[in-house]
């Protein structure tokens, strides 16, 4: 377990969008370069790259996967690579294997790049691939599931539970979103933020999700550069520092996930992570949540104890996460804000929390930016990694 | 667009051929472990519990209550459009097992949480799937 051993210090993405024109090399070297300009080092310091796994991209997975990328940049003082893959959850394992590097002196400094183009993917194969990702090939796919009908048994559940309207759920969206209208890397970026109205009028695709709050997929990508926190504090510039981490697995398969697990483990891990970052819930500035359905908000936002038990959906709809709000919350707007990338949301969280610290998120920065909670889960949901972040190191 | 349209069915694998030869006799079978006694869902190789390999099957009642469901109207793998609309649902059998499965016989709007389900076998293929309807009292 990490407490303040590494930090982000450079950071670069691209714009969220459909770029079917756009190659995924042509984004890793816009990111990568940005980010390693932005971090102050030359490309020739970075001596690890450790990137996140492209979704349903098999063929760049396995360029990637074996080595092309510091030959592509011409990282020459690069002295090894590899792809970590737990979906929603890469990221967080690339910064950990990032960690154990610079911790063991294998490298000082580490890549972490990420890279999506959806729109190059064939849509039957993109559709089989979500339709299968996550769920049991035996005692789930067969019965018609799909990520949509999965969030939709969570969500019924927890209405059935706590009495949450549809009007509650739907302000997740509107919350969301506008983030999202702020933010230049989003796919909705000075779009209207869509009112609780107008999500509800939107098809209903199973129940209770409507199509304004499911996600539409989009191309895009980001880059970090980690080194230790002692070199971040040497180099006296804005870095985002890890000083909290916990874990939980629940269940590979969606039927086998207990709910009450999962909202134990969101709470424990937040609590852990927070006890190791020395901080309290009231020193959090930002909890930036990536769960890829606006649905299961609500649902965080009561384990995390931000919202008491049942309230959360009257909280959203209050406007108190929403852009403006006194609860900080998911500030590029989360996958339904952003445009989902595969696992690259995650990733864009991480970039999102770097950049707040660093105090560099323009109309969306968040007043004095001490601490960010920030979580990610890979599959399904079949875990949640919490993390604690702060601008400096005790 | 080519779209596979073939209906899947089970990824079968050897020690759940028990569960699925069940079906086919209109039985639904939960795995049970000689040793420890655990009632298992799904079947595995080994006890998940303690590792046993002393693996038997017991008869469930078929009874069930919902404890979510989703029914869907769009966006559902072409392969599966023309049965929409459709419920997913997870039910909690009396024995204490929870399967996801399909709620039939019956109008959607009429389905809720906390109802009384019992189950029916849909032919797919060799496979007999285990859906669940309202229970007949
Ligand atoms: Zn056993």
């Amino acid at each position: 377990m990490s407490k303040g051993n590494i930090a982000i210090i450079g950071i670069g993405e691209v714009p969220t969008g459909t770029y079917p024109e756009r190659k995924p090399w042509d984004i890793i070297y816009e990111t990568c370069m940005e980010a390693v300009r932005d971090s102050g080092l030359h490309k020739n310091d970075i001596e690890g790259v450790v990137a996140v796994a492209p979704q349903a991209q098999p063929r760049l997975s396995a360029e990637i996967s074996f080595g092309k990328l510091p030959e592509e940049l011409g990282l020459k003082g690069c002295k090894d690579t590899v792809i970590c893959n737990a979906g929603g959850a890469s990221t967080s394992n690339c910064l950990r294997m990032a960690e154990h590097w610079i911790e063991n002196g294998i490298a000082r400094a580490v890549l972490i790049p990420h890279v999506t183009v959806h729109s190059t993917i064939p849509i039957p194969e993109l559709v089989n691939f979500f339709a299968q990702a996550g769920v049991d090939l035996q005692w789930e796919y067969p019965f018609g599931s799909t990520y949509n009908i999965i969030m939709g048994l969570i969500a019924n559940r927890y209405m059935h539970e706590t009495g949450c309207t549809a009007e509650e759920m739907a302000s997740v969206v509107t919350a969301l979103r506008s983030w999202a209208s702020r933010d230049p890397n989003s796919i909705f970026y000075k779009k209207d933020v869509p009112s609780v109205e107008k999500v509800l009028s939107s098809e209903l695709l199973n129940s209770p999700l409507h199509k304004r709050e499911s996600n539409v997929l989009g191309d895009g990508g980001c880059a970090m550069v980690v080194v230790s926190a002692e070199d971040a504090k040497k180099m006296k510039r804005p870095a985002a520092y890890k000083l909290g981490e916990s874990v939980r697995y629940f269940s590979g398969s969606p039927v086998l996930r207990d709910f009450r697990k999962v909202g134990e483990g969101f709470k424990s891990t937040a609590k852990e992570a927070m006890a190791q970052a020395g901080i309290r819930k009231e020193d959090v500035s930002i909890w930036n949540i990536y769960l890829a359905y606006p649905l299961a908000h609500p649902i965080m936002a009561e384990a995390l104890e931000v919202a008491p038990p049942g309230q959360a959906g009257k909280y959203f709809l209050q406007g108190r996460m929403s852009f403006g709000g006194d609860i900080p919350w998911s500030t590029i707007g989360d996958a339904v804000g952003r445009g989902h990338t595969g696992s690259g949301v995650s990733a864009a969280t991480y970039v999102e929390t770097a950049r707040q610290l660093m105090g560099r998120a323009g109309e969306r920065q968040v007043k004095n930016c001490r601490y960010v909670y920030q979580n990610t889960s890979g599959g399904s949901g079949f875990n949640v990694i919490a993390t604690i972040w702060g601008r400096e190191v005790k | 667009m080519n779209f596979d349209m073939t209906k899947p069915i089970p990824d079968m694998q050897p020690w759940s051929a028990g569960f699925w030869e069940g079906t086919r006799e209109g039985k639904l079978l939960i795995q049970t472990c000689g040793d420890c006694g655990s009632k298992i869902f799904y079947p595995r190789k080994y006890c998940p519990e303690c590792w046993s390999g002393n693996l038997g099957w017991m008869q469930a009642s078929g009874n069930a209550k919902i404890f979510s469901f989703s029914t869907a109207y769009s966006m559902v793998e072409p392969k599966f459009m023309d049965e929409l609309p459709y419920t997913v649902a997870y039910v909690d059998l009396d024995e204490g097992i929870r399967m996801m499965t399909r709620i039939v016989e019956c109008d959607p709007a009429d389905i809720k949480i906390g109802m009384e389900v019992e189950v029916t076998f849909f032919q797919r293929g060799d496979f007999y799937l285990p859906y669940f309807r309202p229970a007949k009292k």
